[in-house]
């Protein structure tokens, strides 16, 4: 480290940010340069590019790359002192700057657009879906952020003027950023905007611009020729990412032109009237900022970044965005009517009436899915063999809490406290965690909260805990192992989490625990920290719930000693898997290896859940594994109590596991760890029949009154939404195909008005059949070429023999041909009445002579999801 | 007269049946004997004996797709149709196997 000469110094590292050194961690590392007055300089051994490490556009310029070697060299009189921090901030602090790799999204395609939209013969563009989600508004199209300086710049001034006048547009435009940061207390754009002052204070480019003026450009100039230097020179980078920072550059550079312009020769900025869709090349964080949220409706990006800025905050604020549509400005004309479809990355241009139609029946579809869901995440989740799972969530904070339990939470089963000590130079103090824990408590309202006690060590660093630099941080000091070194901290929490339990019901959780010994050591904290509190005469739970996570494989076969000390247990996929497979969970190329519902895996789980069901102790999952839909009937065949997911997917899980049969469930389980491999696993969970309880085939849900359907397609349509709203398919894109590709064959109109559409499909998950009544009746292509006026939907899944059902379906096939039948049907005009009639019909012809098969093929009360009529009716079906 | 008939459609959900119903009903209402079998969704059903057949003076056989074990039919006269003709036509086809 110390070279020839006392006042150099310098070190070499590995860059160990995953997207490289882009614009946010070189902000933070020229923050801490900026301290001291030697000069810093950064060198990518792997290109030879060198750059001041107090200037974050010449670093992002030096084009630092994942696992690139550099090498940092200090020069100056407190070299030592800046050596010292830089290093200790790149080896602890760095890696915590980065963010998760951006998803790789793909371009829309005319293949993938759903039958409604190809026949409406559209003409629309495919990009890429950046941020989810439908919107429609008036073009207005933005010029492009390419830097011209127009008439100023050929004039200049006195270079003492020119250097006064961009002075005052940095400082102008550095005190907007500011004001904007003050004003604004979302995560996502004050970072955003935190680097955009970090650009305006950057000593590379302030010197770059100096430069120039003194070699008598004007300011306008200046600002033009330093703006394309970085831009041109962050072009270059190899990572896409860094790329995308250009537009950040362009952005400031602009603001900065405009203000040292003479006022009007720059574009006044457009203010939004009426629902807008904003195109443009690029589109910089502060201009989209600027849009009134209210209009602002969508958003189409010619370049194909989908992790710049902007569309960071597109996701962040919820706005439909599509990019990588080449040459957009000139595909609109302003003022066109736009769609922009970001769900499936398309972009409809003066849209069709058919196209509105269809998107407004789309949003009908998803609102009603959304009316059914919600009925399920208030209640608590329910197998329809009467088993109980409580559903959590994982969260990271008491907003997070408020969130987690309007989607329908049972409890927080997982509250990462840790995120309370990232990001600040000291400890969150006992008051102050108190007030976080004591809010997510409220918000619970008397449903459990599992605080797990802070989990940290080399794979999140803090700086005030000097943790040692480890060769192998997840094999290394985290979770429960660097309490020993820190107990006063540990202490502090605990206080602050028992002063909580006196609001409601807490239960602390340890991370990491391998041993019987560190369980007994965290028991006896615990049990300090309420001493302490006793003497201070605080309140708390005197019977607080203390548990432990199982995700050292070591934990799993010590559950009887860990159990006569432990209340409860929480299982924590993510690291178990990693352990257990020795599998580093960030390395992306080894992903297949740690497949969670790997056989061994799924043994291991078992065995922990058998064993702890024996020792009667309450244990939970937390983890990614926990949140997938597909994984639930392992989870429930596991016999967990409960599992904890993020916010979002609990109200499907719920639903899903209403549908489940725990007895199937553990069928299911014994089978998978019997299996050799994953796919083998998979191929039992899709093929199963067994995990699903039988669901009515036809409920009140099912049937459409009076439809307002115009054609075949979308009287079809229409059915396959009302499954989807029922929750019997999770694609309903793909079983309409399959609807079509049956009517394909022939058309299914059988004549006297009257279609029988169906399809056997791996898309439907609950065997169904579908009634719509159409107010003005179709072409269907029928035997007696007459239009049709009612639709019967036989919707079968691909999955193992399910004799009763089919027997259903064929029965009523032939029902069907008799005209008396018929003309009952057309009769009813109300749905319940309809689907009792059906009911009583069909259970007559299934078994005449077996009077307990009444109601054996329908739901006849209506919807009731968990009514006593479904669970007649699947005794019935077993 | 005395008949035997075989219905298979592609999915054999709902036309397989619907046929079979068609033929049935229309040979009673005609005044002759007939057993249907379907080939469906649920494999073969009322499967008919080398003894029906035998005994029976034509086969129909209102098949989409090939008919399993055909060839229980090389000694018989035999009418083939679409399924869709003996669901839209049931009485015609019957005809077809008397003319």
């Amino acid at each position: 480290m110390n070279s020839e000469s006392s006042n150099l110094r310098e070190f070499v590292f590995d860059c160990g940010l995953r997207n490289g050194l882009h614009a946010r961690p070189a902000s933070h590392l020229a923050d801490v340069a900026n301290r001291y007055g030697a000069e810093c300089q950064l060198k990518n051994l792997r290109n030879g590019l060198e750059g001041d490490l107090k200037s974050v556009l010449a670093m992002i310029a030096v084009d630092v790359r994942a696992a690139d070697r550099c090498r940092v060299r200090v020069e100056g009189e407190d070299s030592e002192a800046a050596c010292n921090e830089l290093r200790r901030f790149i080896e602890q602090e760095l890696p915590g700057c980065d963010e998760p790799l951006a998803q790789v999204a793909i371009k829309g395609n005319a293949e993938g657009l759903p039958r409604g939209l190809r026949s409406a013969g559209l003409q629309c563009h495919f990009g890429i879906p950046v941020s989810r989600g439908v919107g429609r508004g008036k073009a207005v199209i933005l010029g492009s952020l390419a830097l011209a300086a127009g008439q100023a710049a050929e004039s200049p001034d006195s270079p003492e003027e020119e250097r006064n006048r961009l002075h005052r547009a940095l400082t102008q435009v550095r005190d907007r950023v500011q004001s904007s940061l003050v004003q604004n207390a979302d995560i996502t754009q004050r970072a955003i905007l935190q680097a955009h002052a970090a650009i305006l204070g950057d000593a590379g480019l302030r010197r770059e611009l100096e430069e120039r003026i003194a070699l008598g450009r004007s300011a306008a100039g200046a600002v033009v020729d330093a703006g394309n230097h970085f831009a041109g020179l962050l072009n270059q980078s190899g990572s896409a990412y860094i790329r995308e920072r250009t537009v950040d550059v362009r952005e400031i550079c602009a603001q900065l032109l405009e203000e040292v312009s003479e006022p009007g020769s720059q574009p006044p900025p457009i203010e939004l009237d009426g629902p807008a869709v904003v195109v443009a090349d690029i589109l910089g964080p502060q201009q989209l900022l600027a849009f009134d949220r209210k209009w602002l409706k969508g958003i189409v990006l010619g370049s194909a970044g989908t992790t710049s800025h902007a569309m960071i905050l597109a996701r962040s604020l919820g706005i439909p965005a599509v990019a990588g549509l080449a040459d957009a400005t000139r595909l609109f004309a302003p003022g066109d009517e736009i769609l922009v479809d970001a769900n499936r990355g398309l972009v409809i241009p003066r849209c069709p009436a058919e196209a509105w139609r269809f998107y407004e029946r789309e949003r009908q579809a998803y609102c009603r899915r959304e009316a059914v869901l919600s009925r399920f995440s208030m209640a608590p989740a329910v197998t329809a063999d009467g088993r109980v799972l409580e559903i959590g969530a994982n969260v990271s904070s008491a907003v997070d809490a408020r969130h987690a339990f309007a989607n329908g939470a049972d409890g927080i089963g997982l509250f990462r406290t840790e995120f309370l000590f990232l990001h600040r130079s000291t400890p969150p103090s006992e008051d102050e965690q108190l007030a976080v824990y004591e809010t997510a408590v409220g918000a619970a309202g008397g449903r459990p909260v599992i605080l797990r006690t802070v989990d940290v060590g080399g794979d999140k660093p803090l700086p005030y805990l000097e943790l040692p630099l480890e060769r192998n941080p997840f094999l290394g000091c985290r979770g429960v192992r660097m309490y020993a070194g820190h107990e006063e901290m540990l202490r502090t929490q605990l206080r602050a989490v028992l002063r909580a339990s006196a609001a409601g019901m807490v239960k602390v959780m340890a991370p990491m625990v391998s041993s019987l010994d560190e369980a007994l050591w965290f028991k006896h904290q615990v049990a300090l920290a309420k001493s302490e509190l006793l003497a201070r005469g605080a309140g708390f739970d005197t019977a607080i719930p203390i548990g432990a996570m199982i995700e050292v494989p070591s934990a799993a076969f010590i559950l009887g000693a860990l159990s006569a000390e432990l209340d409860f247990f929480s299982i924590g996929t993510n690291d178990l898997s990693q352990y257990f497979f020795a599998v580093d969970r960030e390395n992306a190329g080894l992903a297949e290896l740690s497949d969670v519902r790997h056989p061994g895996f799924l043994a291991l789980l078992k065995q922990i859940a058998d064993e702890l069901g024996m020792l009667g102790k309450w244990v939970g999952m937390c983890g990614e594994m926990a949140g997938e839909a597909r994984n639930l009937p392992l989870l429930v065949g596991l016999g967990l109590n409960e599992i904890s997911a993020v916010a979002s997917e609990i109200p499907a899980l719920k639903e899903k596991a209403a549908h489940l049969s725990a007895a199937g469930c553990r069928k299911l389980l014994a089978e998978a760890v019997r299996c050799g491999t994953a796919t083998e696993v998979d191929r039992l969970l899709c093929g199963s029949a067994e995990v699903q309880a039988p669901r009515p085939l036809l409920d009140a849900g099912l049937v459409t009154l009076n439809s307002a359907s115009r054609d075949k397609d979308e009287a079809i349509r229409e059915m396959v939404d009302a499954l989807y709203a029922a929750g019997r398919t999770d694609d309903p894109q793909r079983l309409e195909d399959a609807i079509w590709a049956r009517e394909a064959v022939y058309a299914t109109g059988l004549g006297f008005g009257l279609a029988v559409p169906h399809c056997k499909s791996d898309a439907v998950s609950a065997n169904s059949i579908g009634v719509l009544k159409l107010k003005h009746a179709v072409e269907w292509g029928s035997l007696d070429g007459k239009p049709v006026s009612m639709v019967i939907l036989l919707a079968m899944r691909d999955a193992g023999p399910d004799g009763f059902h089919m027997q259903v379906f064929s029965r009523l096939a032939r029902m069907l041909m008799d005209e008396s039948f018929r003309a009952r049907l057309m009769s009813i005009a109300d749905r319940h009445e309809l689907v009792s009639q059906i009911g009583e019909e069909l259970n007559a012809a299934v078994a005449p002579a077996d009077e307990g098969q009444a109601n054996g093929a329908t739901q006849p009360q209506g919807s009731g999801v968990h009514g006593t009529d479904e669970v007649k009716w699947a005794r019935i079906q077993g | 007269m005395r008949i035997v008939a075989v219905t298979a459609c592609a999915t054999g959900i709902a036309h397989t049946y619907m046929a079979a119903e068609q033929l049935e009903k229309t040979a009673k209402s005609l005044g002759h004997h007939i057993k249907v079998e379907t080939q469906g969704a649920m494999g073969i059903e009322n499967e008919l004996s080398e003894k029906d057949i035998s005994q029976a003076e034509g086969a129909i056989l209102a098949t989409d797709i090939e008919v399993e074990r055909a060839e229980r039919f090389q000694k018989i006269k035999t009418v083939r149709v679409p399924v869709q003709e003996a669901i839209k036509d049931p009485k015609g086809v019957i005809a077809k196997l008397q003319g």
